[in-house]
């Protein structure tokens, strides 16, 4: 038992080393009068957030503050719970990727009443006032780009299907709004089964085999995002179908950007996260130094749109 | 019920009545299935085609053999709540050995050949089961709170693995002598999919176990009254431990073939698959309370849980209809069961009168 024990540890101490234990901070290179900056973001255990959490810690560090990272995994309640976590503490501001833009009003209050800043980075609340700064990237904007490239791809018709994300999240009715903007005004396209699959690359191969089932002749794909057209992908590979469906993503993860490059899937959209959590850590530094207040609350990010022409110069969500 | 554990060789011939009541709700899930493969034969004409069998088989493979591992738990009146974090786990950990582990304090990456890989993973799911098995057969820990908190740990576990990437570089190199991941574990065998030769191979031979050795007849045994195992014998906490084990070694084969199925390993990868093995395990007529279930039920189970789910999409179902449908076929199924025995209890008491 002791030598699998030791495979584990083994793993584990790698593991921790890789990530630099989150939530831990190192007081050392903190410049004098920095203070502690809360990050709580998403899942980090999914490269988008990844990059976000990334960024936000080093650009924080940057700047000679300390950091702490937690993750609410879009629960309302585990994040009013880090929002609390992080007033006792005493943090100078918060970083906030928020779970649910009606739930995540009484968080962010809560946190401004207790006089700390908030900027909000990749998702937006409903309120305004509340939080210092709301920087999202304009997903619509992104979508429709995508779109475009996407039936031009097509040869402008053609019988399709859709990968919905979580029905929940609003970025999932956004992005297919703006797909089905584009496409519904061209007669020669053909709906065939929508679906969700959650984001999720598993669900989103499952549900992709079914549909291949239920109709062998689709042509094309779009997805909510990157995972799910990367699911649907992995299925067209296994039915020998790759070349004849064209697969449109979102995200602009490394994954995806591979496809795009091999041809397996035409295009995807690289949503700026790196540069709007930059933004955010950046307009908290000049909050706290001098009370500059950003120049919106309000803030979009336009997307980039990722096909094979500058596909290789993107690495990390950041396009070079 | 099998009071007499120790004689080996023994017929396992159980009670008349044991039987009877297993049988019947054995048929009773087999109807089930065979109303959804109507109905949805019905609805669609893809439904019957091979290749779609085979797809659908093929889903239901991987639930099939989590269920598996599961109803040794149940059977012993436990719970396991963690394996499908251990499919997460020991996914990653495939994934992860494919991509090159660096040898700590040596400066060196290992590249382990498939099946070093494989036998690593397995061992990393049979080392989570095992330490659940500890927890509740030494510590005495409630099965619930203990696998409840092993699936928080094994998910830490692989999201610690893969700091947020997911490893998608599995096909190996020749150069580095570890190819093969992708072609062995996904591969086709006579055209059909490696998981359904895996699950067919784990049915027999757990159906074996529990049905010819001495371990099987333990099991019932102490799954229908722990106290009088014991007292006749039963090594209850070695049969508890080893359960255990061998629901993790189950999870873990399912997280490697889940890896090779979808080419890449994903830290959420078998995200409340748990739910699902329990619901195959239970529709097979397994009773929640222990001592009572079979391998055929348990398969027949996460047959009615996966076509039902596939035909769903087959035949275009909104995706909030295809929860609301599965939820209530689970409880409609179990509570069928319920219901006849109440009418059994009822009767009697009657005849007694």
């Amino acid at each position: 038992m002791l030598r699998k024990y030791k495979v584990i540890a083994a793993a584990a101490v790698i593991a921790l080393g890789l990530t630099g234990l989150a939530g831990c901070s190192s007081s050392d290179d903190a410049a004098a009068g920095g203070g502690t900056i809360a990050i709580i973001t998403v899942d980090p255990a999914n490269p988008y957030w990844k990059a976000e959490v990334d960024t936000a810690v080093a650009t924080a560090a940057e700047l000679g503050y300390e950091t702490t990272v937690n993750a609410h995994g879009n629960d309302p309640a585990k994040q009013t719970q880090f929002i609390d976590a992080a007033i006792s503490a005493g943090v100078k501001a918060i970083i906030l990727d928020p779970a649910g833009a009606d739930e995540s009003v009484g968080a962010v209050q809560k946190a401004t009443d207790a006089g700390i800043p908030v900027f909000l980075v990749n998702a937006e609340i409903s309120a305004q006032g509340v939080a210092k700064a709301q920087i999202v990237s304009n997903n619509a904007q992104g979508a429709t780009l995508g779109a475009q490239t996407w039936v031009e791809a097509m040869g402008g018709k053609g019988e399709y299907v859709e990968l919905f994300g979580n029905p929940t999240d609003n970025n999932a009715k956004v992005r297919a709004d703006a797909y089905h903007a584009v496409i519904d005004q061209i007669p020669g396209f053909k709906l065939l089964q929508k679906e969700t699959a959650n984001w999720d690359r598993a669900q989103g191969k499952a549900k992709m085999e079914l549909m291949l089932q239920a109709h062998p002749n689709l042509k094309g794909v779009i997805a909510g995002n990157d995972e799910m057209a990367l699911g649907a992908i992995e299925a067209l590979r296994a039915a020998g179908k790759l070349d004849k469906v064209k697969v449109l993503g979102f995200d602009g993860n490394d994954d995806a950007v591979a496809a795009v490059i091999a041809g397996e899937m035409v295009a995807t959209v690289l949503q700026p996260i790196v540069d709007g959590t930059k933004a955010a850590v950046n307009q908290a530094h000049a909050f706290l130094t001098d009370g500059t207040m950003p120049a919106s609350e309000k803030q979009a990010i336009d997307c980039i749109l990722i096909t094979k022409e500058n596909a290789g110069g993107l690495k990390g969500f950041v396009l070079s | 019920m099998n009071l007499n554990p120790l004689k080996r060789g023994e017929s396992s011939a159980t009670p008349a009545k044991f039987d009877r009541r297993a049988f019947i709700v054995e048929i009773r899930a087999l109807i089930a299935l065979a109303i959804i493969v109507i109905f949805f034969s019905l609805l669609s004409d893809k439904f019957l085609q091979y290749s779609n069998l085979v797809l659908m088989t093929r889903h239901v493979a991987m639930n099939a053999i989590l269920a598996i591992g599961m109803l040794l738990v149940i059977l012993n009146g436990g719970i396991d709540l963690s394996v499908g974090s251990i499919v997460g786990l020991s996914g990653v950990v495939a994934g992860y050995l494919m991509q090159g582990a660096p040898v700590p304090f040596t400066g060196h990456v290992a590249y382990p050949n498939i099946w070093a890989v494989l036998v690593i993973s397995l061992i990393v799911g049979i080392f989570f089961g095992w330490l659940n098995g500890l927890l509740v057969a030494k510590l005495n820990i409630a099965p619930f709170i203990a696998t409840l908190g092993m699936l928080y740990v094994a998910r830490g576990f692989a999201k610690l693995i893969t700091n947020g990437e997911t490893f998608t570089k599995l096909a190996g190199e020749p150069t580095l002598g570890n190819t093969g991941f992708l072609t062995t574990f996904a591969a086709q065998p006579l055209g059909i999919p490696l998981p359904i030769w895996v699950m067919i191979a784990f049915a027999i031979v757990f159906s074996i176990i529990l049905n010819r050795t001495a371990f099987g007849r333990w099991l019932y045994a102490s799954g229908g009254n722990p106290r009088a195992a014991a007292l006749t014998g039963v090594p209850v906490t070695k049969v508890n431990i080893r359960i255990y084990v061998l629901s993790g070694f189950c999870a873990a084969a399912v997280g490697v073939l889940f890896t090779a199925d979808l080419h890449a390993a994903i830290p959420n990868m078998g995200e409340f698959s748990e739910l699902n093995a329990i619901a195959a395990v239970v529709i097979g007529g397994t009773a929640l309370s222990g001592g009572r279930g079979t391998v055929r039920g348990t398969l027949i189970g996460a047959f009615v849980i996966g076509f039902l789910v596939d035909g769903l999409v087959l035949i275009g179902v909104s995706v909030f209809w295809q929860e609301t449908i599965k939820g209530a076929v689970i409880i409609v199924a179990v509570a069928v069961e319920e219901i006849q025995r109440i009418l059994e209890r009822r009767q009697k008491l009657k005849s007694a009168s």
